[in-house]
């Protein structure tokens, strides 16, 4: 029994193939995830613990050398003059003129010292914000950030009333917790900056005056400059993009990454209310309260389903389309090619608004088809077969917005997608299909291989090993694929309301049948009438997690990326 | 050979077997593209036609009931009277200003970021690279409330420019892995002959580099082009008050706001389809070069 032995082996193969993709990476994910964090947590440890033993030895070794770094320690800059390094002393102290000037033209320094402070002084047992009332970006930047603010509208302070905002005067103004949270994390980030400086240049004292023993001479300006332009041609080239990125992207990332630790929602109404540094209640909320948690389960089971199935079936079905068009029986290829492709040619923003006119409910196309050929009923008792339609339905079709039709919604998702994600696979396999080495068909040929042989033994491990990152690049994308679902389905059918528990109830806060975790954070967030800012920041912590980690391991496993020549 | 003939030695070899897998693929091609035009015909119907609504557009355009009211409206409705361009042509010349300045933004500070990359090795840059590898996965929106925020406080929003500097952030990490890999594959006994001539750093990377690497700054240049005229989400936070193409399209299309209106919106986005289409499809291999790119990075 040739066969049976063959379908044997082909599920053995299956299942060995599975438990060496799957099992095994999981297992590897989780054993590579420990190794990291271990290898973190003892590098931080040990780095700690050396820099002061590196103090030590400094001070007890060339302790000329480490005091020129203790100067530059009190005055960035001052180790290098000692130095004679003019030329290095100069950049640092402009560095920090600028912050002194900023801290200094923001804040009122010279209000506080002329007096004001005894004019209007804090009565006795109130509390005097120094800071708050004079301090300029970065103080009172810092101040912000910790406090988040203490006065609202009407609060008496220093014998005034809080009323509106105003420039000079600051005190008199109400605080706004999102105003200083905002300038803190800016003030913050270029205090890192500021603080980065500082060190190399302690650092910068310190080594020089080491070279200064060993070669008896300090490097000249000239011999720096070139040497600068030289070995530090490749940071000089990459700061203006890590500055935008910094700016644009990664203090906005840390903005967000604190409000989730505040007690911050739509409900705070800022003027008159402040809002807290609350820890981690909000994540004790969405793990305990069960009603959160639910919503939580079924938004990020739909979430991988939809990431999965979104990949999967693209890939399949362009697998197929470029099997057939490349196959010997397509006369005219390059034009069922050109024809296939036109979903990807269409902007996806496009495709996506004009399906969801194309299953709107009344004048959609499909609709509209179905009720011109007379078959919405058939259909629909079909689907109700199926169990994609609820009982109640009648008329035409609710596509995407039927309460009792979640999966009918959820369903219409993944076709739409499938439509316009297709042909991206079908490109990309097309390309792969020309590179398999002809000689591999003829040699099966000259065993006698059938087709199916061919495609089961030569075509498609080729083309599943050259595609397989870009599979994982689509799941994580699909994972995050905002667009999708808010263009076409707005995260609609809502869920029906006897099954929103009344403390999500009364936010508004629950996702609608088809939202992905995206498209819900974008809801709490934005929404208007919602709002749970918090929420939505701790929910996207744990995407950021989540994505995170699978990027790290994939890197990690491509010796390709970190292959240095 | 006559064609007679060659159809004649063409049915010899006709075999049941052919015939059958024959028409199956033809049948399933015919399928297919049935599925992908229908729609596609509908978008095209609904903005030719002089109905108004949905329910009365045909799914296969008629030519006898051709009309261009829908167009005449679009570029001439303004909804004060004071401006040049119609609503429409308004959000398309400021989406065309943020794409061109994205264009020109992106594509010189990623080859510079790709040119340190492939070439230098340098403190931090394995740290560097790994966060723009996870940076490049998380999508922009995610920032976007402290964005709207620091927007507000310092007088930017409905900037055009202070969005485009939020694109350009936000397309440098993906597109320098794209250079990178490509500078790679440069040779680097050129840099070290040009050094050796004496050349210097700026020198290797301005004359012998960047002119080599104009083929995938190109592809970069198309995406960094295309990037801006179908982002929604951004542009409606950070500049409330003024149209993008994306906002413009969106407004009519979405059913729960009171402009509803999907008929001009199939017609605005038919306008804005065709050209990207025409692009896309001609810079089809290009972008499979980017696609194959993003394979071998993983």
């Amino acid at each position: 029994m040739g066969d049976t032995n063959d379908s044997k082996n082909v599920f053995q193969r299956v299942g060995a193939f599975l438990y060496q993709q799957v099992l095994l990476r999981i297992v590897h994910f989780f054993e590579f995830l420990g190794l990291k964090i271990y290898g973190l947590f003892k590098g931080l440890v040990l780095k700690f613990v050396y820099f002061f033993i590196n103090i030590y030895k400094a001070f007890k070794e060339e302790p000329k050398a480490a005091f020129k770094g203790l100067s530059s320690f009190f005055l960035p800059g001052l180790g290098q003059v000692r130095n004679k390094q003019w030329y290095k002393a100069i950049p640092i102290f402009v560095v920090l003129l600028v912050f002194l000037v900023i801290e200094f033209a923001t804040g009122s320094y010279m209000y506080a010292l002329s007096g004001e402070i005894a004019d209007f002084p804090a009565a006795a047992g109130e509390p005097f914000y120094f800071f708050r009332d004079y301090g300029g970006f970065f103080t009172k930047g810092i101040w912000g950030l910790v406090t988040l603010g203490e006065l609202t509208l009407g609060d008496a302070y220093r014998g005034e009333t809080i009323v509106i905002y105003d420039r000079i005067f600051t005190w008199k103004s109400a605080d706004n917790s999102q105003v200083l949270l905002g300038e803190g994390v800016i003030a913050f980030s270029m205090l890192l900056m500021l603080g980065s400086v500082w060190y190399f240049s302690v650092k910068d004292a310190f080594r020089t005056h080491l070279d200064y023993v060993r070669t008896g001479q300090v490097e000249e300006y000239k011999v720096f400059i070139r040497r600068v332009w030289d070995e530090f041609f490749a940071y000089i080239i990459i700061i203006p993009a890590v500055i935008l990125i910094v700016f644009f992207t990664l203090i906005p990332f840390l903005f967000s990454f604190l409000v989730a630790f505040t007690n911050w929602t739509g409900r705070v109404s800022l003027g008159e209310q402040l809002f807290k540094w609350d820890g981690f209640e909000t994540f004790k909320l969405i793990v305990q309260s069960a009603d959160w948690l639910k919503f939580f389960g079924d938004v990020l089971i739909w979430t991988i389903i939809y990431a999965f199935m979104s990949s999967v079936t693209v890939y399949v079905l362009g697998l197929i389309q470029a099997l057939i068009i490349e196959s010997k029986y397509v006369v005219f290829k390059k034009f069922f090619r050109v024809m296939l492709i036109i979903p990807w040619a269409i902007p996806a923003l496009i495709s996506l608004m004009l399906f969801r006119n194309v299953f709107a409910d009344n004048a959609g196309l499909f609709n509209q088809l179905l009720s011109d050929a007379g078959w919405t009923d058939a259909l629909r008792e079909f689907l109700r077969e199926l169990g994609l339609v609820g009982q109640a339905s009648e008329g035409n079709i609710l596509w995407l917005t039927g309460k009792e039709n979640g999966l009918l919604a959820k369903s219409i998702i993944i076709i739409v997608n499938l439509w316009i994600g297709y042909p991206y696979f079908m490109m990309l396999i097309t390309g792969v299909l020309g590179t398999i080495p002809a000689s591999l068909y003829e040699a099966a040929d000259i065993d006698g291989a059938t087709d199916f042989q061919k495609f089961r033994f030569i075509t498609f491990p080729w083309v599943l090993r050259a595609t397989a990152p870009v599979i994982i690049t689509t799941f994580t994308f699909n994972f995050n694929n905002f667009g999708a679902i808010y263009f076409l389905s707005g995260g609609g059918p809502g869920y029906p309301t006897d099954q929103i528990p009344e403390s999500v109830r009364v936010l508004g806060a629950a996702p609608g049948q088809t939202d992905i975790l995206i498209s819900w954070i974008y809801k709490l967030t934005f929404q208007s009438t919602v709002n749970q800012y918090n929420l939505a920041s701790v929910y996207s912590i744990l995407i950021f997690i989540f994505i995170g980690l699978v990027a790290v391991y994939n890197l990690s496993k491509l010796k390709s990326f970190w292959e240095e020549d | 050979m006559t064609v007679k003939e060659k159809f004649q030695r063409w049915l010899k070899r006709l075999t049941v077997k052919k015939v059958i897998i024959g028409t199956l693929v033809y049948g399933w091609l015919g399928l297919m593209i049935a599925i992908v035009f229908t729609p596609v015909l509908w978008m095209v119907s609904a903005a030719f036609t002089d109905a108004t609504q949905l329910a009365q557009v045909p799914v296969i355009p008629k030519l006898s009931e051709w009309s261009l009211v829908n167009y005449k409206e679009l570029f001439t409705e303004k909804s004060t009277s004071d401006q040049a361009l119609s609503d429409y042509l308004r959000a398309f010349a400021t989406t065309f200003m943020i794409a061109a300045t994205n264009t020109v933004l992106v594509v010189a500070l990623s080859s510079l970021v790709g040119f340190a990359f492939s070439r230098y090795r340098f403190k931090g840059k394995k740290k560097v690279l790994l966060s723009m590898m996870g940076l490049q996965m998380f999508p922009s929106f995610m920032g976007m409330l402290a964005l709207f925020m620091f927007f507000r406080q310092f007088g930017l929003l409905n900037n055009p420019f202070a969005l485009t500097l939020i694109y350009v952030a936000g397309a440098i990490p993906y597109n320098t892995f794209i250079v990178r890999g490509f500078m790679r594959n440069i040779p680097k006994s050129l840099d070290e002959a040009a050094a050796i001539d004496g050349a210097t750093n700026l020198q290797v990377m301005m004359k012998i580099i960047i002119p080599l690497a104009v083929p995938i700054m190109g592809f970069i240049a198309v995406n960094a082009f295309m990037q801006p005229w179908l982002d929604y989400i951004l542009p409606s936070v950070i500049m409330p008050q003024r149209d993008t193409v994306a906002i413009w399209l969106f407004r009519f299309m979405d059913p729960l706001g009171h402009e509803y209106d999907p008929i001009k919106f199939m017609s605005g986005a038919l306008f804005l389809a065709v050209p990207i289409m025409l692009v896309q499809i001609y810079m089809q291999r290009y972008l499979i070069y980017g696609l194959t790119q993003g394979a071998d990075k993983g």
